[in-house]
């Protein structure tokens, strides 16, 4: 007997395959429209672009390297403070809390409401509420103790590194543990099981077979959060002071690609205005670049490991 | 046997399909139902509405203009007065819409270049680059509809803890030499000369000003260019200025910004626009500037309009002529007759093409642009707006007579 396949199944795989399809046209459509944009400030800088580090939209001299600094020093100093805590987050909620399922539920949920906050929220709060009180009891303490060291060397202010790092970090917080958590939970009770067996604390569980099972789980949560920081536009713009600056003072103000984008585009014109699509062009390649090697390291750490991704 | 065994549970199979089929159909057909009810119902509401509300409440309406739309783009200066005008045209002529959208000066210029709205605003005004931009055929107007002033805006706590009021006096040099980094603390002798009656302290100057582009920021480094010839040469004056390195310095997404980082830090200054001070009295405290007289002007709207109106009798250009030098600040900034104008003081243009394309269009345009120009005027005085100065009506009274289409100017 020969099956014909019905014909709805066939326009079923046909709009299903464009849908796909279309996903990738949109990233190929997104790419070509920037460049085209960003055409005359290629064509003129060069590569010079990306090294430079004078922006002075009166004389035409542009350079995007304080922006890819403040970009990068942003998300590092995010992901240094809340890879940590969002771990520590989803090990306690996973590991600990299996016997207090409710209280478990409830702090996942609130961690979760905390990853719907819109982001300019998390700046409106950041530029009123954090900002203040980080200057006074966060960087005038480290400031008196620890000033000798370059990072800490500046006059404390509301608008910095600094604040913008941590106001990030917080965003980033609830998804990293939100996805790490469920990977957690994931991992099979054999695991913990086998390593009890053998006499190991429960840390020592934590550490030596579950982290190790869900690494690739957890490295994905790692992605998304790092994604989350470097794309970050409103939140940053509001603490971060909007100064093109190279230092490694994180008292001082920055400005990251995003912002910049978000402060000038609209008064922008001409060459100006090409700069600053090459500047998106830039912020869309960084975040790429990031998910690329992000999945490369991950397929060299899964290889040979049976894995649940 | 097999054969009728597996005949009857086919049929059995198909009566279940059947009566599946129906079971379906009934809640198909309940469903379509339900949705052809609220389609109709929505379509039957959105009719009457659109009737029914469509008419103003002044259905008499003497005026000739047929309905048209009208979309304007440009600066986010002026887009609160721009929604009070809109509001207010909209009643006295309900069949023009009026559309505008604050997506900065620059994209107003492009999207009037691209001639996809009907008007730019700007808050400078365009410039050589800009003009050649204009499709050829076509002439650009400038048309002046409202106006701005800058004031230098402070933070400071004195030594014996209170905060220090308006009023701290300052020159155009001694604003260039802070925000060129040059004095870096409140107690410089440069600053102390002016105020010899005030103790001020040696607080550390953090020096702010705005993130984005703005035409005010076009203004006060206008002036600063005047006032400085360093600050000339290695700044400039520009809607997004390249701001020199100060040891203490941060930046704010526009005047909220600005105003919010002023009054988080001790010891902060920056400019800010009047109609923001104006908006929000009371929470933050702005100086003096000295004019050509000599005199410490602290800004109203008074003197503000006084600088207007000698900036503008010392000769504007034809509204179809290039208007890239135009500068209210540049003219009065030797005015030393002037005994009482505030030096910082700058107008915001709308950008109209003198050969319109369609009469409706057109019609509307010379109708609302007129309107905003000599009724409009006052409805912003609560929002910290200056009205324009009567000789700047007139010129712009003259501009708008210009607009033609076809070749044959259009009668408001």
């Amino acid at each position: 007997m020969q099956f014909k396949p019905l014909r709805g199944d066939t326009i079923l795989t046909i709009v299903l395959a464009a849908a796909a399809l279309s996903i990738i046209g949109l990233l190929v459509g997104l790419a070509v429209e920037l460049y085209l944009g960003a055409a005359s400030a290629i064509y003129k800088f060069g590569t010079a672009f990306l090294i430079g580090s004078e922006w002075n939209t009166n004389k035409d001299i542009l350079g995007a390297l304080p922006f890819i600094y403040g970009t990068l020093l942003t998300s590092a100093i995010a992901i240094l403070i809340g890879l940590p805590i969002s771990l520590g987050v989803a090990i306690f909620i996973s590991e600990k809390l299996n016997n207090h399922q409710t209280i478990g539920y409830l702090l996942g949920t609130m961690v979760d409401l905390l990853a719907a906050v819109p982001s300019v929220i998390y700046g409106l709060w950041g530029i009123f509420v954090l900002a203040p009180l980080l200057r006074d009891y966060v960087e005038t303490p480290l400031h008196n103790s620890l000033g000798f060291i370059p990072l800490f060397s500046g006059t404390p202010s509301t608008s910095s590194f600094l604040t913008a790092g941590i106001i990030l970090a917080i965003m980033i917080i609830p998804t990293m543990s939100a996805v790490s958590r469920d990977v957690l939970k994931a991992v099979p009770n054999s695991q913990r099981e086998a390593m009890y067996s053998l006499g190991a604390t429960e840390w020592e569980v934590t550490q030596k077979s579950v982290l190790p099972y869900a690494r690739s789980g957890i490295f994905g949560a790692f992605v998304l959060g790092l994604g989350r920081a470097v794309g970050e536009t409103m939140a940053v713009t509001m603490v971060i002071g909007n100064i093109p600056s190279i230092t490694a003072n994180l008292f001082s103000s920055g400005q990251t690609l995003s912002s910049l984008i978000a402060n000038e585009f609209g008064e922008s014109y001409g060459l100006y205005r090409s700069a600053i699509i090459e500047i998106g062009l830039i912020l869309f390649l960084v975040a790429l670049l990031i998910n690329v090697f992000a999945r490369l390291l991950l397929w060299r750490m899964t290889r040979g490991t049976r894995v649940k991704v | 046997m097999k054969i009728k065994e597996k005949r009857r549970d086919v049929e059995n199979e198909l009566d279940k399909h059947n009566y599946a089929e129906t079971e379906v159909y009934k809640m198909k057909s309940a469903y379509m139902i339900a949705l052809a009810v609220v389609v109709i119902v929505i379509v039957i509401g959105g009719v009457f509405s659109y009737i029914y509300l469509g008419r103003s409440t002044t259905s008499t309406s003497t005026s000739k203009l047929a309905a048209a739309t009208l979309n304007g783009a440009g600066g986010t200066l002026v887009y609160p007065l721009m929604t009070i005008w809109t509001a207010a045209y909209t009643s006295a002529e309900p069949q023009i819409t009026i559309s505008y959208n604050p997506v900065g000066s620059g994209t107003g210029i492009t999207d009037f270049q691209g001639q996809i709205v009907d008007f730019g605003e700007s808050d400078a005004p365009m410039n050589v680059a800009q003009y050649a931009a204009i499709p050829s055929g076509k002439t650009a107007l400038t048309i002046p509809i409202s106006a701005s002033a800058v004031v230098p805006a402070y933070n400071l706590k004195l030594a014996n803890g209170s905060t220090l009021t308006n009023g701290l006096n300052f020159t155009g040099t001694v604003l260039a030499n802070i925000f060129l980094g040059n004095i870096t603390i409140w107690n410089d002798t440069q600053i102390q000369s002016l105020n010899p009656t005030i103790p001020l302290p040696g607080t550390p100057i953090t020096t702010v000003h705005r993130s984005d582009g703005s035409g005010t920021m076009f203004a006060f480094t206008d002036f600063l260019s005047q006032a400085s010839p360093t600050w000339n040469t290695t700044v400039g004056k520009s809607t997004s200025p390249p701001w020199p390195k100060t040891p203490l310095e941060t930046a704010g997404y526009h005047n909220a910004g600005v105003a919010t980082a002023i009054s988080q830090t001790n010891g902060a200054i920056g400019p800010l626009e009047i109609a923001y001070i104006l908006e929000n009295p009371g929470t933050i405290y702005y100086g003096t500037v000295q004019n050509a007289a000599g005199n410490f002007i602290l800004a109203n709207v008074t003197n503000i309009a006084a600088a207007l109106q000698a900036g503008a009798s010392a000769g504007l250009p034809a509204g179809n002529a290039a208007w890239t030098n135009v500068s209210i600040v540049d003219n009065i900034y030797n005015d030393a007759a002037a005994t009482n104008i505030y030096p910082i003081a700058t107008l915001t243009y709308a950008l109209v093409y003198e050969q319109q394309s369609s009469y409706t269009q057109g019609a509307a345009l010379v109708n609302f642009t007129s309107w905003v120009v000599n009724s409009g005027q006052t409805l912003g005085q609560g929002l910290g707006y200056v009205p324009l100065p009567a000789n700047i009506v007139a010129v712009d009274n003259a501009t708008i007579k210009l607009i033609t289409y076809n070749g044959t100017p259009i009668e408001n």
